[in-house]
């Protein structure tokens, strides 16, 4: 229950994230007995490179204090939707947050505002987006694996968020997001392998007074065909874009500095020779390091807004796209 | 569901973006104004009473040949459409560069559009008085056209602010004056300080006109319980892009905007002795404004000052500590992090913006020498549109690049 609002302290059945380096970031649950494979309920432990954890020993303790490890410590932080998308189990392919971010802020969300996304996969997005419209807006998320949406449904209400979501398996693309979303909704979300099939449900499902639309796709045929859909349906501001991150390790370099000098006189000249020799400078600085490999793509991210009703008809493109 | 009409409605004192093609203005409606977009000077009446993306038409002036005014269009069809092209060609091999391709003088030009200011009409004239035109392929035509379209182009349209609208403005006109924070940047700085409708949120802002504290309000929302204390530096906080966000009474006086300097010395330094304090004006160039407020501020004798009563409010909310810290500032950060810091919570976010990477390395050093910050990162970000037509698909031909975000979480220890 620990997803909803500033937490001070640890309770039973909070979902806790377990910070030890920046690579190792693990979330668990502060409870005292889990199920294991053979279905028998044990003593729940978390086993880290430092030793292992009694995960009822969480309980009452405060988030962003030290929990002590056989062999070390670690930190116990509250999740955030940032830190969830790190440690969660992966059901699917999910997205990051420098993409999260951008789609949030795309589609111009805030508390309120009613948003549909499909497919709900690993709960990834589904976390950002509750934060981003709660307390009084709402999520519809929408998955066609019957199983992945009773595991995300279960994960939200054990996250403390039911109250902001409702989770609906469905085909969206044959069927739609439903008559009773018909004209509520200020923003749609599609993650799906034929996202153009769904663009002329979300037009039903728009309010009459516009909204934002965001399609993403791993590969850029598939932009083709939504951009093509969102164009005949009459969308605006269609854009297409693609963020990558770069994280950077900070550190002290030290490099070797050649002096040549020396060699332009004879030796004979050059008394202090040896010692000058000795004195073979190093050059300090403090660098920021890319790693020596990352993700080069994502996906693309195609963002369009609906208009209102009222300037729907018109030819005119009061549009910022340019075509080179 | 209905549309309330009221909302959409475009009325005198309002805040709006004039969108015309690529170019967006905020302007601020009078009940009889004018406005300049690009070298046209428009006559604003017209748009009062009418609604939020609805299009208007820039006509010459019946008065004044040097304005135009608006007329609210209900049907029209694109210029492409309407001018018939009847001959491409299949590539450019005959096409040579001779500056002489085009007939029309620039006064043949002026004069079309004092007589009617109609892109169609002039691209027509363009396009017949071209001697290339037909010789281009389709796909070149329709790039004349639209460039042409561009710059003869007599809609515009008005929009309600949004942040995401804003952004891209103050982006687009001068990226200085939001001290160089793009789309991206200030997306991640939302996501990864955790702002949302809950909490006390710390901003340190000393230059983005007022983008970054509307779009954490933006983001904390109307009727919510989350507050924002907004610091710094002057006499009085840039705040252009949050007046142009409008928010409602009761959202907007959760935004505590108190001066850096008098806010700490409140914080720190008995407040019966405040009174004999203003808050840094020794630290203004001029006098004027200097003694002006003084004469104020003696006047109020028996009354708080406003100032004073928001430097109080939000040092009960700092005495409790924030959940959230995000700075960007023209100054160096290691300072200033190193002061807030204690404001902020254990367990919670911290996330400093700047344009260079050197600052945010140091301060990078800085918080990894301390034993209560952990998940330091420093990052930026590669980010490119696309440019999406059929047989057309490319990266867009221009790209810009943003800035350094570091963020951390701050421990209880």
């Amino acid at each position: 229950m620990s997803f909803d609002g500033y937490k001070a302290t640890v309770k039973e059945g909070d979902t806790v994230v377990l910070y030890l380096t920046i690579s190792q970031v693990y979330s668990i649950k502060a409870q005292e007995k889990t199920i294991n494979k053979k279905g028998i309920e044990v003593e729940s432990v978390f086993q880290t490179p430092y030793g292992a954890l009694k995960c009822a020993e969480l309980v009452g303790k405060t988030y962003g204090s030290k929990v002590s490890l056989s062999k070390g410590w670690g930190y116990i932080l509250q999740p955030t939707p940032e830190l969830w998308t790190l440690t969660l189990s992966h059901r699917t392919q999910i997205i990051y947050t420098p993409d999260i971010s951008m789609i949030i802020f795309q589609l111009e969300l805030c508390p309120g505002s009613i948003v549909v996304e499909s497919g709900t996969g690993s709960g990834s997005l589904s976390h950002a987006f509750i934060r981003a419209v709660k307390p009084h807006g709402h999520l519809y998320t929408f998955d066609f694996h019957e199983v992945r949406s009773e595991i995300a449904r279960q994960e939200f209400d054990d996250h403390g968020l039911g109250q902001y979501v409702t989770v609906c398996h469905k085909d969206v693309c044959e069927n739609g997001f439903g008559e009773n979303l018909n004209g509520i909704v200020d923003a749609v979300f599609l993650d799906l392998p034929h996202p153009w099939l769904a663009v002329p449900h979300a037009v039903k499902a728009l309010k009459e007074s516009g909204g934002r639309i965001c399609s993403f796709s791993p590969c850029i045929e598939q932009v083709q065909k939504t951009c093509l859909e969102l164009t005949r349906l009459g969308f605006q501001e269609i854009q297409t874009m693609e963020v990558l991150q770069t994280q950077y390790n900070v550190q002290t370099k030290h490099i070797p500095v050649k002096d040549l000098d020396f060699l332009k006189m004879a030796k004979s000249e050059n008394k202090s020779d040896g010692a000058e020799k000795k004195e073979s400078e190093v050059a300090k600085f403090l660098t920021a390091i890319p790693p020596m490999q990352q993700p080069g793509h994502t996906g693309y991210l195609t963002f369009a807004s609906l208009y209102p009703i009222w300037s729907r008809k018109l030819g005119i493109s009061i549009d910022e796209n340019e075509t080179d | 569901m209905e549309i309330e009409s009221n909302e959409f409605e475009i009325k005198a004192g309002d805040f709006a973006i004039v969108q015309r093609q690529g170019y967006t203005k905020l302007h601020k409606l009078k009940p009889h104004g004018n406005m300049l977009i690009g070298k046209f000077n428009v006559e604003m009446d017209n748009v009062i009473g009418q609604r939020y993306f609805d299009t208007f038409q820039m006509k010459n002036s019946p008065e004044n040949k040097k304005m135009f005014i608006l007329e609210k269009v209900e049907d029209s069809t694109n210029a492409t459409d309407a001018l018939n092209i009847e001959k491409s060609g299949t590539d450019n091999r005959n096409i040579t560069s001779q500056g002489d391709t085009q007939s029309l003088t620039k006064e043949d030009i002026d004069k079309l559009q004092d007589s009617e200011l109609n892109s169609n009409a002039i691209i027509y004239e363009l396009v017949n008085n071209s001697k290339t035109f037909n010789m281009k392929t389709g796909y070149s035509q329709e790039k004349y056209i639209r460039k042409k379209e561009k710059k003869y182009f007599e809609y515009l349209q008005l929009r309600k602010p949004t942040i995401r609208l804003l952004t891209n403005m103050f982006y687009r006109q001068d990226p200085v004056k939001t001290l160089g924070i793009r789309i991206d940047d200030l997306s991640q700085i939302l996501t990864y300080a955790n702002i949302h409708s809950e909490g006390n949120h710390l901003l340190y802002d000393s230059g983005t006109s007022g983008l970054m504290m509307a779009a954490i309000m933006n983001a904390i929302g109307a009727r919510t319980s989350g507050t924002l204390i907004h610091m710094h530096p002057g006499n009085q906080c840039q705040k252009n892009a949050f007046v142009a966000m409008q928010f409602p009474e009761e959202q907007k006086v959760r935004c505590l905007n108190v001066n850096l300097y008098s806010v700490i010395r409140c914080f720190y330094q008995d407040t019966a002795k405040e009174e004999n304090y203003e808050p840094t004006r020794k630290r203004q160039k001029t006098e004027d404004p200097s003694s002006a407020s003084t004469t104020k501020v003696e006047e109020e004798a028996p009354k708080q000052p406003q100032w004073q009563l928001e430097n109080e409010k939000a040092c009960r909310i700092l005495k409790t500590k924030c959940d959230s810290l995000v700075v960007t500032s023209k100054e160096h950060p290691v300072n200033l992090v190193k002061e807030l810091l204690p404001f902020l919570n254990g367990g919670r976010q911290l996330v400093v913006f700047s344009l260079t990477r050197e600052p945010l390395q140091d301060l990078f050093l800085y918080l990894k020498s301390r034993l209560d910050i952990v998940a330091i990162k420093l990052s930026n970000n590669f980010m490119r549109y696309y440019q999406v037509l059929p047989e057309r698909t490319h990266p867009e031909v221009n790209m810009n690049s943003g800035g350094f975000i570091l963020s951390a979480v701050k421990l209880n220890c």
